[in-house]
């Protein structure tokens, strides 16, 4: 099937579109870090919606703010005490009864779910911005808005790409790459609007314009057909698995990442030392929140690994005559399959769960991100067919 | 820690929850140390039988959390080497040049089974035991499942706020009535009840359990259909000439490595005969020389006998006769040489097969041997070009596809050594016994001829033919293996979406009259999260529906149609039994500090007031309410029911 090369290059300038405007959107979070401080009180009156009970919760929680800084102190907390002291702390119950609160992170956990949160018998006073749900704040919303629009751009870049070439578009890994970051955005939107923490765009659109921008320059690889080998519909099975996976996992080790230095800030906050950190952490759920979201990325991640795995092998039967043989990228896949699943096991062991299994899951990603990278650069083996020579 | 049992049960909150006499808990022992309740009983008995106890030690060591972790652990550090280092089963050619590049590395690691990992013993030892530690830890689980799934649910400990989640209202109704009503309620939301005096406790969830015993088993299961496919299954490879034939039988096989349990007379005994092989690829563009299709035209028979039938055999189809599979998985090509002797003779006529040696053009090499040659044994090294170009004086194939073939040799007469007893290559020339004829090598097309000096003779380059390696698997371990492979993941599925949980409702008369309601739930393992919501779902509904029953008895009682607004609102308005001031709040906040979990307290403070503020109108946030108390009272609770 010849390739038809004006949408390839469309799809090559959509691409680029998007890493800009994933940079732009960037830029905007970071302004948000940097110049809306003072709006944080004010987004959590914008957040009160008229039908959540935790919104209500939410406004209740400014109504009492007074009573708050009253208890910080008197807790003789020192995060408490300083938190109140810039009206952070606000800012922690704001976001985290705004909805960034799953369950066992604390009481309001209600909220965690706003379908569920909508359980109370009558809705308080009416919040202004019925809203609440989306980010509130020029930098906030600009940077959320860029973030979906590059998504659009994103999945047109890659609706055009295949279509150009007549296939699914992950032949190789300039594909594979533009795919799973892909991934990896929409479950940050996903994400943001679910737990109402659209600051996590920052820090997930890094990783995301970094390979992107490596994809566009170093590895990219022009529209074309397949080689044998791939070309069977196992591949529309097995590395669709995939690229949700690694989408899910990204997400997953950005925010463990997130949670293991938010965590080491607050425990400097608690034994009286400094932090400088302590300003980002503000903005973000609750470390304890962070690592309940991380888990449930794994939770989601793991079983679609698992069944990309289980197609891969299937497919390898069908292609090789084998449906397991080791082969270096099988072999890094039942890797990080494993340490996965001793995430798993960590989070289920006493002693374990919190830092500890943090690390594991940050251990399982590197395990992931040598498999997609480490082993199509180094190691040949039958799946050496990246794209590269 | 808080009591939690191994299985993620929280003892210290369910204090009467304690296993039925003489049945231990067998929870795994977690952390390995001692428990308290268990070594109480068992020390004398392991001191008298001293090896049983030890016995009974390490499998108690091995079946824990911790081994299986450290297990996972060395699993996965165990497989990196076969990643990096060639292995024997995979590619031996790498392994054989790893020996030329490190001549005194390489028998340390051949010893050390590093060019065989995953066969090594040591790769056995940990799988091994990490399969009898799943085992030892996952089928007494199952056991009990199955015990559990039996039993009522435990009764409702006394105390319902020390629970992870709980609520606590006012009611109208009696304290039968209102339990009736939560029986009611939990029963069409399918819990499992256990009425007693005052209270009902309710279970649901087992599914999970079972979702994760089934996953582990099954992964019990793939082992063993591998170990299956190991044992009664073969793998073979034959390369095959376009026109030539081959049975499957172990002499006619280039390479055969059958199971530990089958024999030559085991093998189905098809035959294949190649008819043509074509492969095309892209002419131009940025993927220039890229394969887009190769087509392998077959006629094969089942057993001697039996019909022929045409299969175009291509690359992700493989050919399926009787169970045996047989896969394309390389191609090339074969010069086809006439080698007449010094004598006058024909000694050899025929096709030579050629290794690839360069994928993206076909370059390939290969080695023609004359051994029946006259008066010397004649012996050439070629390499064939597909697409022969003349770079700058420099030969190259400038395409994978036949374009312009040629062939161009070296030739040797003397001993080629086939005679020693030592099995050869038939794709290297041993030159030792060897010397070199002075021939200027040029490329030769089709039906050219060199002649060789000396009287040794003369070669023909006569045109080429194309070959394709094919590889012949029975694996009777495959089904089995897919069928584990699909349970586990079902199994997978299952544990993460259920959760299991239980729920206790108390009712019981208060001072002024009233009934107090309480609830208390805690997820056994709330992976996922998300139990709070259910709970607060459930006390909202349970709470309507006492409400409603109360406007109507109260209907009924008074005669009338219209319930007094204000009993109504002392109702509904009443604030929880545990109404957040600012000093719980502070209390709370240090009671947390104190443990060091920071940003717990701070979202508990927050979390508590804001809830103070709210209580006044939504259940919600009564619960939470009371939660956060609770949580005051007892902060190791909110590390969540999972811990150990
Ligand atoms: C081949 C090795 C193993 C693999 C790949 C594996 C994988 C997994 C995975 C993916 C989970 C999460 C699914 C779930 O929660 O149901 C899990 C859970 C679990 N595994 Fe394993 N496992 C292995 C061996 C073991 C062993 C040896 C033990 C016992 C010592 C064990 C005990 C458990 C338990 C108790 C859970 C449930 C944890 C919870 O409640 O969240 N596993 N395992």
């Amino acid at each position: 099937m010849p390739v038809n090369t004006t949408l390839a290059d469309t799809s090559n300038g959509l691409l680029l579109s998007t890493v800009i405007l994933y940079a732009l959107a960037m830029l905007c979070y970071a302004s948000d870090f940097a110049f809306a401080r003072h709006r944080v009180l004010a987004g959590v009156a914008g957040a009160a919606a008229p039908d959540l009970a935790a919104a209500d919760l939410a406004a209740a929680g400014l109504a009492a703010a007074p009573e708050l800084v009253t208890a910080g102190a008197g807790g003789r907390s020192a995060p408490a005490k300083r938190a109140a002291a810039n009206g952070s702390l606000r800012a922690n119950a704001a976001l985290s009864a705004n909805g960034a609160l799953p369950a066992d992170a604390g009481p309001l956990s209600n909220g965690a779910r706003p379908s569920v949160a909508a359980v109370g018998p009558a809705a308080g006073p009416a919040g202004d911005a019925p809203a609440s749900r989306w980010p509130s704040g020029f930098w906030l919303r600009l940077g959320f808005g860029l973030t979906c629009t590059g998504a659009v751009l994103h999945l047109l870049a890659i609706l055009t790409r295949g279509l150009s070439e007549g296939r699914v578009p992950w032949g190789n890994m300039y594909e594979f790459i533009g795919a799973f970051t892909c991934m990896a955005v929409l479950v940050l939107i996903a994400a943001s609007v679910w737990y109402r923490a659209y600051y996590m765009g920052l820090f997930v659109l890094l990783p995301v314009v970094f390979a992107l921008g490596i994809a566009l320059t170093v590895i990219y690889t022009p529209a074309g057909s397949l080689v044998p080998a791939l070309q069977s519909y196992w591949i529309a099975i097995h590395v669709t698995a995939m690229i949700v996976a690694i989408g899910l996992f990204i997400f997953g080790a950005v925010v463990t990442t997130l949670y293991l230095l938010a965590d080491r800030s607050q425990r400097r906050l608690a034994a009286g030392q400094s932090s400088w950190s302590a300003g980002i952490w503000e903005h973000l759920p609750v470390p304890a929140i962070l690592d309940r979201l991380s888990y449930r990325s794994v939770l989601f991640g793991f079983p679609v690994w698992t069944f990309g795995v289980m197609a891969g092998a299937i497919w390898a039967d069908h292609a090789w005559g084998r449906y397991w043989g080791w082969d270096p990228k099988e072999t890094w896949s039942f890797i990080t399959w494993v340490v996965y699943a001793m995430f798993l096991h960590a989070r289920a062991t006493a002693g374990w769960r919190g830092r500890r299994a943090g690390w594991i899951h940050l251990a399982a990603f590197s395990c992931l991100m040598f498999n997609v990278i480490g082993v199509n650069l180094w190691i040949t083996g039958l799946h050496s067919y990246a794209g590269m020579s | 820690m808080t009591g939690v049992s191994a299985d993620g049960e929280v003892r210290a909150a369910e204090p009467d929850l304690a296993p039925p006499a003489g049945r231990p808990r067998t929870g795994r022992p977690g952390s390995g140390r001692p428990r308290a309740g268990r070594a109480g009983t068992r020390r004398p008995l392991a001191g008298r039988l001293g090896r049983a106890g030890w016995l009974r030690w390490i499998w108690r060591q091995l079946t824990s959390m911790r081994t299986a972790l450290i297990l996972l652990f060395l699993l996965a550090v165990a497989s990196v080497p076969g990643s990096v280092l060639p292995q024997e089963g995979i590619d031996p050619a790498a392994v054989t040049q790893y020996y030329q590049a490190h001549p005194a590395l390489a028998p340390i690691l051949n010893r050390l089974s590093l060019f065989n990992v995953f066969a090594a013993p040591w790769f056995a030892a940990i799988y091994l035991l990490l399969f009898t530690s799943l085992a030892g830890c996952v089928l007494p689980r199952a056991f009990r499942l199955v015990g559990s799934a039996r039993q009522k649910p435990p009764r409702a400990p006394t105390n319902l706020a020390r629970l992870p989640a709980s609520a606590t209202y006012a009611t109208g109704l009696t304290p039968d009535a209102a339990l009736d009503s939560a029986a009611g309620l939990l029963a069409r939301r399918r819990f499992r009840l256990h009425r007693g005096d005052g209270w009902v406790s309710a279970e649901k969830g087992y599914l999970r359990e079972a979702g994760n015993l089934l996953f582990h088993i099954a992964l019990l299961a793939l082992l063993f259909s591998v170990g299956v496919g190991g044992i009664w299954g073969y793998k073979a490879n034959r390369l095959l000439i376009v026109g030539q034939a081959f049975a499957n039988t172990p002499t006619d096989l280039d390479v055969f490595h059958p199971g530990r349990l089958v024999s030559p007379t085991d093998l189905q005994p098809f035959s294949i005969n190649l008819l043509s092989f074509r492969a095309t690829y892209v002419t131009s563009g940025p993927q220039l020389y890229q394969p887009l299709t190769y087509d392998a035209g077959m006629r094969y028979q089942a057993r001697p006998g039996s019909p022929a039938k045409f299969y175009m055999l291509t690359v992700n189809h493989p050919l399926v006769v009787d169970n045996v599979s047989i896969y394309l998985i390389g191609h090339g090509y074969a010069p086809i040489f006439k080698v007449t002797d010094g004598a006058g003779k024909v000694a050899w006529d025929g096709p030579v097969p050629f290794i690839p040696v360069q994928q993206m053009t076909l370059t390939s090499e290969g080695v023609v041997k004359v051994p029946d040659a006259q008066p010397y044994q004649l012996g050439f090294a070629g390499v064939f070009l597909p697409s022969a170009v003349d770079q700058n004086g420099q030969l190259q194939s400038a395409f994978p596809a036949p374009l312009s073939p040629r062939v161009s040799l070296v030739a040797f007469k003397g001993n080629l050594g086939m005679n020693s007893g030592q099995p050869q290559s038939v794709y290297t020339l041993d030159t030792k016994g060897l010397k070199q004829l002075p021939i200027t090598p040029r490329p030769l097309s089709a039906g050219q001829t060199e002649k060789l000096p000396g009287g040794a003779g003369s070669i023909t380059y006569l045109g080429y033919q194309q070959w394709v390696s094919l590889a012949i698997t029975y694996d009777p371990g495959q089904l089995p293996a897919l069928i584990s492979g699909i349970v586990a993941l079902a199994g997978l599925i299952l544990s993460f979406l259920i959760r299991r949980r239980r729920v206790f409702v108390r009712a019981a008369a208060g001072p002024d009259g009233g009934t107090t309601v309480s609830l208390g739930g805690l997820a056994r393992s709330d992976a996922a999260g998300g139990f709070e919501n259910e709970f607060a779902e459930l006390t909202r509904l349970l709470r309507a529906e006492h409400d409603g029953r109360a406007m109507q008895a109260r209907q009924v009682a008074d005669g009338t149609a219209d319930a007094p607004e204000d009993a109504d609102d002392r109702e509904r308005g009443k604030p929880s039994t545990r109404p957040a001031s600012p000093v719980a709040v502070a209390a709370a906040a240090t009671a947390i500090t104190a443990e060091g979990d920071t940003e717990t307290a701070a979202a508990t403070v927050a979390a508590t007031t804001t809830a103070a503020a709210a209580a006044k109108t939504a259940t919600v946030a009564e619960t939470a309410t009371t939660t956060a108390a609770a949580a005051a009272a007892n902060p190791e609770m909110l590390a969540g029911p999972e811990e150990e």
